[in-house]
């Protein structure tokens, strides 16, 4: 147990990282609410980009853009920006994701008049 | 040109999507014919593509000139050139069926509505050729926003579903990039043929595992896996008449196309987790899946529901076939998922028809039919049999090799789940027929005409069934070259 907990301590970055995915996966299984289960979707989602974040950080290195005088590479001084390029990615495909699904949230209210899901399902029948 | 041939592939689809909203918002009637055109124009290119791999063996696009592993790499073998000719093809044949359709010429603003599907038609051909792990989840992500604004496109209902649809999928997408992560972490690499040759000294480190885990899990919520399949049903029979084939015969095989590409090309078939080999955890979730998705098949009362209950146990029968670990199995599997495009294809276009002109949703609104068209019963009984297995239908080679297959590898239950699943089907197509049947033929019944696009689509799939089995030796045998190229 008192290991457990060391190896955990070691860790911040990844306790963050899964207290924020179970967190989000819970808001979107329980909240009737369909805003809100997006908001859990959303958090999910920025646990992951959060980890892909956290393992790609590096210390004491810098951007890995090389002057055109550069002779000598140490790659040891500069961070792999593979892992920042693969974030952007995934930022762009949340963003789109969000965008498509507040736009069927809006159109679920403007026809059944409520965000509510039981609600919603009483209105379809 | 040739060795353009990938791309070509992407980019037909994809430049028509991205001009039709300039286009379509002035000439509206150009929309539905350049659509067409532009599937048509990449099924042509398709066949030649299909041609020229079988001639010169894969091809391997590099993006940009960068070498891989640092590029994106595109490999365009055997099985995504039958994969991407299937697709483009059934989706010329439901675009066809569109045409007729009611609830697609509702549509307020069809350049959109078809530029989601050519979108979703690129991005399909994108996951089947990506050799890059983050690739295919960018290309999964864009056919599954596609899917969600098609299905959601019908309105009222279907919004929810949907809704539902779109929460599911997206954490279905978030796991695949976890997954995608771990890996990356682990290995250093996206491309998949450079973390294959990495990848075996890694089997047993916890990280790779649970990435590979991750991976599964979310490739199995976008085939619809039972039990990860709760969004496909509703989804699929809410979506507008016209969407549902298109959707049903592509985006479900087309993630199983992509988990066997990483199953088999980077993690390799003989691997082991924790002792217990991947393969035969694949067999017992496909047995779950055959089993399971053909009782609840049996279950429903609504035609459009049971046929989306049907393709969920065929992906079962998919994977039963893949995972017997020899290549007869593996064949009869990849020519089964062929097959069930096909077929669900036929099926959803069978139950918008008959929602349409019908007016039957349920098998009770079909016993009051009185005015049938022969074209649809004829198409029915086709694909009943190609469902359920009777030669000389695509269908019963498909179960024949997996039988075979099974037996060669003495997995006794895998056989069994096949035969169970084949009663299943025979049990709900029964009640179907039955219920077509239901009144003895009066001198009142008229015969009903339906329009020309109608009769030409449910032909070509009638058509494509039964060549697919009188063709089936041919095909069988491609796919058994490739598995044995594969290493199995």
């Amino acid at each position: 147990m008192a290991d457990l907990l060391e190896a955990l301590l070691h860790r911040p970055n990844f306790v963050v990282f899964v207290t924020l995915f179970v967190w989000g996966v819970y808001i979107m299984l329980i909240h009737p609410n369909f805003v809100k289960k997006l908001i859990g979707l959303y958090i999910v989602q920025t646990s992951v980009i959060f980890f892909l974040v956290a393992f790609s950080a590096k210390s004491d290195a810098t951007v890995p853009i090389l002057p055109p005088e550069t002779t000598s590479v140490e790659v040891a001084r500069y961070a792999n920006p593979l892992p920042h390029v693969l974030t952007l990615t995934a930022i762009v495909v949340q963003v789109a994701t969000l965008g498509v699904s507040l736009a069927l949230v809006s159109a679920i209210y403007r026809k059944y008049g409520s965000l509510e899901e039981d609600e919603v399902l009483k209105r379809i029948e | 040109m040739i060795e353009q041939l990938p791309v070509l592939l992407f980019l037909v689809p994809f430049v028509t999507a991205v001009s039709l909203p300039i286009v379509g918002s002035k000439y509206v009637s150009w929309c539905r014919p350049l659509t067409i055109g532009s599937v048509s124009l990449m099924s042509i290119l398709a066949i030649v593509n299909l041609v020229t791999v079988l001639a010169r063996g894969e091809i391997r696009y590099v993006f940009g000139g960068w070498a891989v592993p640092l590029g994106i790499e595109w490999v365009d073998d055997g099985l995504a050139a039958v994969v991407i000719l299937t697709v483009s093809l059934l989706a010329v044949i439901s675009l066809t069926y569109g045409e007729g359709d009611p609830g697609a010429a509702r549509q307020r603003s069809p350049a959109l509505y078809f530029t989601l599907i050519l979108l979703l038609i690129s991005a399909l051909t994108g996951i089947v050729l990506a050799a890059d792990l983050f690739n295919v989840f960018v290309f999964l992500e864009v056919a599954a926003l596609t899917s969600y604004a098609l299905v959601g496109a019908a309105g009222g209902r279907a919004l929810v579903s949907a809704f539902r649809y779109l929460i599911l999928g997206s954490f279905g997408a978030t796991l695949y990039l976890l997954g995608v992560s771990y890996l990356y972490v682990a290995t250093g690499t996206l491309n998949m043929a450079d973390m294959a040759t990495r990848l075996p000294a890694l089997m047993t480190s916890s990280s790779v595992v649970s990435g590979l885990i991750f991976l599964f899990l979310g490739l199995s919520i976008k085939m619809a896996l039972i039990p990860l399949h709760g969004w496909l049903p509703d989804a699929y029979s809410d979506a507008p008449s016209a969407i549902s084939p298109i959707l049903a015969s592509s985006v479900t095989k087309v993630a199983l196309v992509a988990w066997l590409r990483i199953m088999f090309s980077v993690v390799g078939p003989s691997a082991e987790v924790g002792h217990v080999p991947v393969i035969v955890l694949l067999d017992v979730l496909g047995i779950t899946a055959a089993v399971a998705g053909g009782v609840l098949a049996l279950a429903q009362v609504e035609i459009k529901r049971m046929f989306a209950y049907g393709g969920i146990s065929h992906i079962g029968l998919v994977l039963i076939g893949v995972s017997m670990g020899n290549a007869t199995g593996f064949a009869g599997g990849l020519f089964y998922l062929i097959n069930d495009a096909v077929m669900q294809a036929a099926l959803f276009i069978l139950a918008g028809a008959s929602l349409h002109y019908y007016g039957a949703r349920t098998l009770d609104d079909l016993k009051a039919v009185r005015e049938r068209s022969p074209w649809m019963t004829g198409a029915l009984v086709v694909a009943a049999m190609s469902m359920i297995g009777l030669p000389p239908t695509g269908g019963f080679f498909g179960k024949w090799n997996i039988v075979l297959g099974a037996l060669q590898a003495e997995s006794y239950g895998a056989v069994i789940a096949v035969l169970l699943s084949t009663l299943l089907t025979l049990a709900y197509f029964v009640k179907l027929l039955g219920s077509l049947f239901w009144r003895a033929p009066s001198p009142t019944d008229r015969r009903l005409e339906i329009p020309k696009t109608l009769s030409v689509s449910l032909g070509a799939l009638a058509a494509a069934m039964i060549g697919l089995g009188l063709m089936s030796d041919p095909i069988v045998g491609f796919f058994r070259d490739f598995a044995q190229r594969g290493g199995l």
